[in-house]
Formats: structure tokens, sequence, C-alpha cells
């Protein structure tokens, strides 16, 4: 079974159609999908501009990044859960787009990247918490962090102009 | 009613109205702008309420919090703003008899003299811990900005 015909099952499937030719579900879904932006990347907006030495120095990174990370869980898990049945109603229109590639293939990129950060440098956490500039490798995981977001959240409103 | 129309026209009949629509990558990459700044925006507020909810960052203050993020929440809405005129005039008479659009407009008036009379003064003057009419005004803040992000996304979907 191809990809293609596992997405058109998808979506013929009773919740995926039924989403689709909704009034109100559907762009329920979506302002959802949208306004949780603000507690999924605009929480780990501030995170990162800690790591990068830009606000609140004088507390320490881990305190900033771990006080945050609670309620940053809740933006991603409403992010992920909108986002999946935003993809189950119209999966074939996704597949077929490159926006929606990208999109996946940048989302696995950030948590490649906020793994390498939880495994490599923030280990080290303790030489560094107080720092006013974290070192080089937490602003760099700052950074592509940031990037990557932007990058994600260009392809995710883009791909709704290609729909 | 038709001084109104006549301003819509006028809007929906500039030359950047006119260069937005003529071309086929200027909105999106402004609405795009207008997303970025979204986060930026309700972020920033959502981690000030948070604070004065005393969910976060206990070892700041309230009003240390508000003003390591003032930067940010004052550049995002500028970027908004700009952004969201743009939008507006390249489809004025689009927005002219869009209901969520008058909605929006109506939260946002509200969102901002609420933010710059009465909220950015109260979270100044906040120590260690809010009383309740602070986290009162946090959460009218949050209802009026994300009433804005509301009626904005419901623009195109009732246009």
């Amino acid at each position: 079974m191809s990809i293609l015909s596992m997405c058109q099952w998808l979506q013929d499937t009773t919740i995926g159609t039924s989403i689709r030719e909704s009034i109100w579900v559907f762009p329920i879904i979506e302002t959802i999908h949208v306004l949780a932006l603000s507690i999924s990347v605009g929480l780990l907006l501030v995170s990162d501009l800690r790591l990068m030495g830009y606000i609140m120095r004088r507390r320490p990174s881990s305190e900033i990044y771990e006080q945050i990370k609670p309620w940053m869980f809740v933006g991603f898990g409403i992010m992920t859960v909108t986002g999946i049945f935003l993809f189950w109603c119209q999966a074939v229109k996704a597949y077929n787009s490159i926006f929606f590639r990208a999109k996946v293939v940048l989302l696995v990129l950030a948590a490649v990247n906020a793994l390498t950060f939880e495994r490599g440098i923030y280990r080290r956490v303790d030489k560094w918490d107080n720092a006013l500039v974290p070192p080089m490798e937490a602003r760099l995981a700052g950074w592509v962090s940031l990037i990557f977001w932007v990058a994600i959240i260009t392809c995710g409103r883009t791909m709704a102009y290609t729909f | 009613m038709s001084a109104i129309v006549h301003f819509f026209q006028w809007c929906d009949s500039a030359a950047i109205s006119q260069a937005i629509r003529n071309s086929r990558v200027a909105f999106p990459i402004i609405e795009n702008f207008h997303l970025f700044a979204l986060t930026v925006l309700l972020g920033s507020l959502v981690v000030v309420a948070l604070r004065q909810f005393g969910l976060v960052y206990q070892a700041q203050l309230i009003s240390e919090v508000a003003t390591a993020l003032r930067p940010w929440n004052r550049w995002s809405l500028a970027v908004m703003l700009t952004s969201g005129i743009l939008l507006f005039l390249s489809e004025a008479m689009k927005c002219y008899g869009n209901i969520p659009f008058r909605v929006k407009m109506f939260f946002l008036f509200f969102a901002l003299l609420f933010q710059f009379t009465i909220y950015n003064r109260i979270v100044q003057k906040e120590g260690a811990s809010a009383p309740l009419g602070g986290k009162i005004a946090a959460a009218v803040a949050l209802c009026l900005w994300f009433g804005v992000g509301l009626a904005g996304r419901a623009i195109g979907f009732l246009g």
C-alpha cells in the first residue's frame, strides 16, 4: 500500500470525511491550531531568547527553560492533536503539497535540534547556568530552533494557499 | 454610512492595494509576517499572564518579567499593525461587509485601549504576587487579544 493510498484511505474514514464536510468543525480546529502558536512557539521563544543571552540574563537559563516547559508542552500538545485532525481530513492534498512535506522534514529537524541540545550542552548546564550569555553550543541551539520554527510556520501557512 | 463606504473604496483602490492584489506572493508573505507577530505578541502576553497567576518565574518580580518582554510585545504589535493594515488595504471592500472584520476591530480597539491605559500600568506596579485585580486584568487582556485573533481567523472563513 503506497503512502498516497494510505492518505486516501485516511481522509475517506468517517472522521476524515465528517471534519472535511462540516461547516464549523474544520474552521474551529484550524483556529485552535493557529492561536495555540502563542503557547507553543510563543513560549519556546522566551526560552530560546534566554539561551541566546538576550533576555532575563540575571536568572539561570535552566530556570527559564524548566519553568516554561510544562506550559510549552501543553501548547505543542494542542498543536499536535489539532494538526493530526487537520491532516486527517485532507491527507491527499497535504501529501501532494511541497510545503507540507517541507514542514514535516522541518518538524523532524526541530525535534533533532531539541534532542541534541538536551543530550548535549544541557547535560552540563550547571557549568554555565548563570552565564549572562550561554556558551556557543547553547546559543546555536536557540538560533536553530527559532529559524526552524519560523520556517515551519511559513510552510504551514503557505500550504493552505495551495489547497 | 456613505462616508464609511467611500473610505473603504478609497482604501481598496489605493496604489498599494492594487500592487498587493496584482502580486501573487505579496499577500501570503505579508500574512506570514502577520502570523509570526501573532505568535510573539500573544506569546509574550501569555508569559506575563502566567507570571501574574503565579505559575512561572516566581524568582522574578511581575514587573521584571513584563519589562523583559516589553520590547518583544511592542515590536510584534508594530509588525502586527503594519502587516494588518496592508492586508486590509488589499481587500478593503471584502472587509467592509464582513462581520468577523467588524468584530475584530471591536476587539482590537478595546484590546489596545485596555493594554495602554490600564494593563501596562498594572503589571508595571506589581511585585512578587498579583492581587486579584491584577489576575482579573491579565484574564481580560488575554480574552481581548485572543478575541482579536479568533475574529481575525474568521475573516478568512466567513468572507
